[in-house]
């Protein structure tokens, strides 16, 4: 082992006037589903391609398990399984001679591989040809032969948006099984949801920059915390507390979103008040991400 | 329907589809359009300046007329004395086939092409009725016909030939692809394939050729009046005119067009009349790797091309014999001044080999074409995404595209001596050799297309502009008199006319070694760009 999974520093990648990644940083560890957050086109795909050796950047590092993904790419695609966000399938080969087809291309005999499991718990029709699947289907048939491989890394790109909720609950136990495996996911994606309940650490990307990284925990901690409190005598005044925000009195009861720092300070004032209930929520990944996005590139609150 | 009727005011959005074809064919059919009307206007200005007097014209069409084999690819000249008749020989009936060709390809884009990759999903969420995209490529192909008929009929005018003749003629050709339309839009309604539903489409229009060169060449002339081909030759554009012929054009493509919407109303947007097989649920343990997955692809392709290959090599041998009964003096004569000398059958048999080399060269262009829509499409950056080099999928493009294109000269080799069987004059190994000898220049031009799409995957459709260039350089450069280097630039212009010239492999080691640097660079290129 030793190596870390995936090592990204100063990533850059210009498509003519366009800097689809402006210095990007990214770091997974083994054995972790690392969530890779971002919106349409901030990036996400382009990183994985590049991940790939698929495209060339034009300057920083990338490392996957120590090796080049550019100069050892071959070797490298032995112990990686690749889920594109739009799968396109071979109009005249069925989905089972794909499967197949991709597990022999990774290095895979399909017939010591879970692949029949795979294709069961997906109700994958393997018979019908490449033209004929929806979006979904040609995504699952994608995944069961990501999943049916006995790969270290997952580099999935929104593996999920064409899964009706109940695959979308076998997605989410094919990535345990693999994770209780040793592997490695990148899981990229703009359904929070989906990251919060999957991932283990997250970045969160913007205009081909890493804006946030870390485990959801060290995000949380880094947020606004929404506090909500009842109180049966006058309520004290939080307005002049630095860090307090969003601020509303209605009658008896009290809301605001608190910064870490400002968290003490608001609850010595609330106690001295006689607080009556108290609830606060930590900040849902939603927030977090919206919060990221109203953050100009230089820092600055809008 | 209120909101269709207010976005359009003739109530279904063809006209707004129909402009978006146009614009989206924006180069393709101007080019073909060009490249057809430049060969109406070289043939016209070049017959009407060979033959200075009525006797030679006689002659002439007397001669063809008297040989089967130019019948039969022809088509008979009717009126012996037309000089217009004379000029358009080869382009009433054969090189309307490419009229049909370019029908077949825009109006299959439009239509099956377009269901195929999902747009026509996207238009007919619009507030177009379900019937407008059929409708208006049938409009659009037909509109292309009726400029193309307009523009011969000038081309053939500043040639020198009679107005009246010319628009007959330039009529006669819009009728073709009219009937191309239709027949297009009939095969698009029955698989779900678009490659299927063109295959169904040649094979329509070779056997409307093929019915046309059995009734012209036969006891049994009423079979041509079965084929639009036939109807071409029997307008007698140049000569006594039947106008009425063109009704049947007329009345046909009213037929093809009233089935395909038939046809369309009884099925599904995305599927076709014939519901395709199911396929094997597991893959074959041979399919494992670009390479025989690029085979496995191409695997139906190749065998349809082998059979049509084999099947005009067969024929071209069979009636060769018969090239050599209207060896004539004359004849002799008339083959000199456009270039040929030497025996007469051999000079027949080497200008069937070099337009078969040129359709050979096309299974070449349309692999590596292939090969630019699997990137385009995202198929080539999950292949890459197994232990799959780059390396390894050029190759795989490049192996079907270069070994498809000279099995299949090797294929028509064996056909043309197969076909002409005990022949005194030819070995059988020097006749199989023939269209081998043309490999060279044929790779190169592959090598070409390889060399563009390893630059750009979407200038793999520019290695058609490499054919269409080559032949026309042929084919025009010559009849219009243009100065050699001119015609030199063409690779095909460099391979030697076997069985006519003996092998000289000079030039053959020169275009191999072209074709080598080409395939070369391509690849170098293609290692190291951005994929996708």
């Amino acid at each position: 082992m030793g190596e870390r999974a995936i090592t990204v520093e100063g990533l850059v990648k210009t498509f003519g006037s366009t800097r689809a990644l402006d210095g990007l940083d990214l770091r997974a560890e083994r054995g972790e589903v690392h969530g890779f957050l971002g919106p349409n086109g901030a990036g996400k795909s382009t990183t994985l391609r590049a991940l790939l050796g698929l495209i060339r950047v034009d300057a920083g590092v990338a490392s996957i398990f120590g090796m080049d993904p550019w100069r050892d790419a071959v070797p490298l695609h032995r112990r990686i399984a690749y889920v594109p966000g739009d799968v396109a399938l071979w109009p005249n080969l069925s989905g089972g001679e794909t499967v197949d087809l991709l597990l022999r291309m990774r290095g895979a005999d399909p017939r010591i591989s879970r692949r029949a499991e795979l294709v069961e718990r997906f109700r994958l029709d393997p018979t019908k040809r490449g033209r004929a699947y929806s979006k979904g289907n040609r995504q699952k048939v994608a995944l069961v032969a990501a999943f049916a491989a006995p790969v270290e890394l997952l580099a999935l790109d929104e593996p999920t948006t064409g899964l009706d909720p109940l695959m979308e609950q076998v997605f989410n136990e094919c990535v345990a099984e693999k994770v209780a495996e040793g592997a490695t996911i990148l899981l990229s994606s703009h359904i929070l949801s989906e990251v919060e309940r999957l991932a283990d650490r997250v970045t969160i990307i913007r205009d081909g920059r890493a804006v946030e990284t870390g485990s959801l925990e060290e995000l949380r901690h880094l947020r606004r915390t929404r506090v909500r409190a009842q109180l049966p005598g006058p309520v004290p005044d939080l307005a002049t507390v630095p860090g307090v925000h969003n601020l509303a009195v209605e009658g008896d009861t009290l809301t605001c979103t608190v910064e870490p720092d400002a968290m003490l300070t608001v609850l010595q004032a609330l106690t001295a008040a006689g607080v009556r209930s108290l609830s606060s929520t930590p900040p849902t990944l939603e927030e977090l991400f919206l919060d990221v996005y109203r953050t100009s590139p230089d820092g600055v609150r809008r | 329907m209120t909101v269709a009727v207010a976005l359009h005011p003739g109530g279904s959005g063809t006209a707004l589809l129909v402009r978006l074809a146009a614009r989206r064919d924006r180069v393709l059919v101007p080019v073909w359009l060009a490249v057809l009307v430049l060969v109406c206007f070289a043939s016209a200005a070049s017959t009407t300046s060979l033959y200075t007097t009525e006797a030679e014209r006689v002659d002439a069409a007397k001669a063809i007329n008297a040989s089967p084999g130019i019948v039969a690819l022809y088509g008979p000249i009717l009126d012996v004395h037309s000089t217009g008749e004379l000029a358009m020989t080869k382009l009433t009936v054969t090189y309307a086939v490419l009229v049909a060709v370019m029908l077949l390809f825009v109006v299959r884009r439009h239509t099956r092409g377009d269901e195929e990759n999902g747009q026509a999903e996207l238009v007919g969420a619009t507030a177009v009725s379900a019937g407008a995209p059929l409708d208006a490529a049938v409009v659009f192909g037909g509109a292309v016909s009726l400029l193309l008929g307009v523009l011969v009929a000038l081309a053939n005018v500043a040639g020198g030939l009679p107005l009246a003749g010319s628009v007959a003629f330039g009529a006669s050709w819009a009728g073709t692809g009219l009937v191309a339309t239709g027949l297009t839009a009939l095969a698009c309604q029955v698989s779900a394939s678009a490659r299927s539903c063109a295959a169904l489409a040649a094979a329509g229009i070779g056997a409307l050729f093929v019915l046309r060169a059995v009734g012209d060449t036969t006891d049994a002339p009423w079979l041509s009046w079965l084929s639009p081909f036939g109807w071409n030759t029997r307008l007698r554009a140049y000569g006594d005119t039947r106008w009425w012929v063109l009704l049947l054009h007329l009345g046909l493509t009213a037929l093809l067009v009233a089935g395909a919407q038939a046809l369309r109303r009884h099925r599904d947007l995305g599927s076709g009349v014939v519901q395709p097989r199911p396929g094997p649920a597991t893959g074959s343990p041979r399919l494992a790797d670009a390479i025989t997955l690029s085979l496995r692809l191409h695997a139906p392709m190749t065998v349809v091309w082998t059979l049509a290959v084999a099947l005009c090599g067969l024929v071209f041998g069979a009636i060769a014999p018969s090239f050599d009964a209207f060896d004539s003096p004359a004849i002799r004569d008339m083959l000199e001044r456009v270039g040929g000398a030497g025996a007469f059958r051999d000079t027949l048999l080497s200008a069937v080999v070099s337009v078969l080399a040129v359709v050979v060269t096309c299974f070449g262009v349309a692999v590596v074409g292939h090969a630019g829509n699997d990137e385009h499409d995202g198929r080539t950056e999950e292949v890459l995404a197994t232990a799959t080099s780059r390396s390894r999928t050029f190759l795989a493009a490049g192996i079907v595209a270069v070994g498809g294109a000279t099995w299949l000269l090797l294929v028509t080799g064996v056909g043309l001596a197969v076909g002409v069987g005990n022949d005194t004059d030819h070995s059988f190994a020097g006749l199989v050799a023939s269209p081998l000898s043309q490999a060279p220049a044929v790779w190169v031009v592959v090598a070409g297309a390889l060399a563009l799409f390893a630059w750009r995957s979407q200038w793999a459709l520019l290695g058609w502009g490499l054919v269409v260039v080559s032949v026309t350089l042929d084919t025009v450069a010559e009849l219009l008199g243009l100065p050699d280097w001119v015609l030199e630039l063409s690779p095909y212009h460099h391979a030697p006319m076997m069985p006519l010239a003996s092998f000289d492999p000079d030039p053959a080691l020169v275009l191999t070694l072209l074709a080598a640097v080409l395939a070369t660079a391509g690849w170098l290129v293609y290692r190291g760009r951005d994929i996708g």
